[in-house]
């Protein structure tokens, strides 16, 4: 009885989680190419994104796109706000890691495929960011299962996941204890095979190698 | 936007003195979690390194685990899920508690391998010059495996402080539970959050420079070895 709603809220949670990856990724790596370039103000704008978005509480961001953006106008759905909001803090954590990644390599890289008659573009979709990709995936696997955790706070924006149906069960059932120790198991069930994937892809980018 | 910081300056020091005493709160509950993860976590990281395979195999279980569900379950767990066996905490003490043990896992993890970058030898030689194991510990590998999980430590604090938020929804009267009354109360939610995400980034990111700096001296101390 309880696992059926534990399970949809599960749902909800990845649901949530692959759409804040998929837009952590897709700022982080566009945030990282700003960063490697020469423009200084494009890496200063680069540089307060990130570090105002690392140090301020993922939850308070939450409620600042979804309470705090309805008092302006913009009335989001609590998935869609959890999404934006964990995919924004996550985005600022990525631009660090595909910094790293992408200054990691030896920037005779860039300027041998250069040479060679490569545009820019051509340099980092080819040879830039085949390399990075092995150094990041660790990191970037690390922080999938950060995500797929940090998903529970959406609960209190109303999201309907794991938390948010735990919540409802308890003031339903009283039943405490069950409750919570049947959602430590979900999460738990959920985020070490996810580790063990990590793990395992890490493994063989490393034999690759 | 004009109208926004408006609203904001009039409101200010009506707001400031709650908002002041919850950050005092919010300090106060990362600085106890933090102790009790530093305490909590070295005893674990001693009995993953230990030579007996059964503290190993616990330690072990408890960090992967804690690693693998939320802060907020814990949270629930020692808040509400432990009041029908008769245990009742506040829940300041329940948010201490909760972000401490958890936090302990990760705290683990970096003390062991700062222990572990230390070469075998520096300890081999420590023991063959009659030193006791416990003297080895003390005297040569903490010393200079501190300086390694120095800013590490400092991340994890910053982790810890930002994690604090989540107590407001066990009601610990912090910085967002106080934000979010407020906001009821004056309708103003973007100001209130705002200004709650500015007082979170006032404490958290001179530590964060710190730890950054003091990697960056240490990346160079290694360089030159």
């Amino acid at each position: 009885m309880f696992a059926a709603a534990l399970l949809a809220g599960a749902f909800v949670s990845i649901q949530i989680m692959l759409g804040a990856l998929g837009i952590a990724i897709a700022i982080g790596l566009f945030m990282a190419l700003l960063a490697t370039t020469r423009v200084v103000p494009l890496r200063l704008f680069v540089a307060c994104y990130v570090e105002v978005f690392r140090n301020v509480p993922a939850l308070t961001q939450l409620f600042i796109i979804y309470f705090g953006l309805a008092q302006v106008g913009l009335r989001l759905q609590p998935i869609p706000a959890a999404i934006i909001g964990l995919g924004l803090g996550g985005g600022a954590l990525l631009t660090e890691v595909f910094r790293a990644g992408i200054q990691a390599l030896h920037h005779g890289q860039r300027e041998a495929a250069v040479a060679v008659g490569m545009t820019p573009i051509m340099a980092i979709r080819y040879i830039i960011l085949p390399q990075a990709w092995r150094i990041v995936l660790p990191p970037l696997g690390n922080y999938s299962i950060s995500l797929l955790k940090e998903t529970s706070v959406a609960s209190a924006i109303a999201a309907p996941e794991i938390m948010f149906y735990a919540r409802q069960l308890v003031t339903r059932s009283f039943e405490t204890p069950v409750i919570y120790s049947l959602t430590a198991l979900l999460y738990l069930a959920m985020c070490l095979p996810i580790g063990r994937l990590v793990a395992r892809l890490e493994r063989r980018s490393r034999a690759w190698q | 936007m004009i109208e926004f910081f408006q609203i904001f300056f009039d409101k200010l020091p009506q707001w400031w003195p709650e908002m002041q005493t919850a950050a005092g709160r919010t300090l106060l509950l990362a600085a106890y979690a933090f102790i009790l993860a530093i305490i909590f976590g070295l005893a674990l990281a001693l009995a993953k390194l230990s030579r007996s395979s059964m503290l190993r195999r616990v330690a072990s279980v408890y960090i992967e685990i804690m690693r693998s569900i939320p802060t907020l379950v814990v949270l629930f767990i020692i808040y509400f899920g432990i009041v029908p066996l008769g245990i009742t905490l506040n829940a300041l003490t329940a948010g201490s508690i909760g972000l401490g043990i958890h936090a302990a896992a990760y705290v683990a993890e970096i003390f062991r391998s700062g222990i572990e970058a230390i070469h075998r030898g520096q300890r081999e030689a420590a023991l063959s010059v009659g030193m006791t194991p416990r003297q080895t510990l003390r005297y040569i590998v903490l010393p200079q495996a501190t300086a390694i999980m120095l800013p590490p430590l400092i991340n994890m604090l910053v982790v810890v402080l930002k994690d604090t938020s989540i107590c407001s929804l066990i009601s610990a009267p912090e910085i967002m539970l106080r934000a979010k009354d407020l906001a009821s109360t004056y309708f103003r939610p973007m100001q209130l959050y705002v200004l709650a995400g500015a007082m979170y980034f006032g404490m958290a990111w001179p530590l964060s420079l710190l730890a950054r700096l003091w990697g960056k001296q240490l990346g160079r101390g290694r360089r030159t070895i």
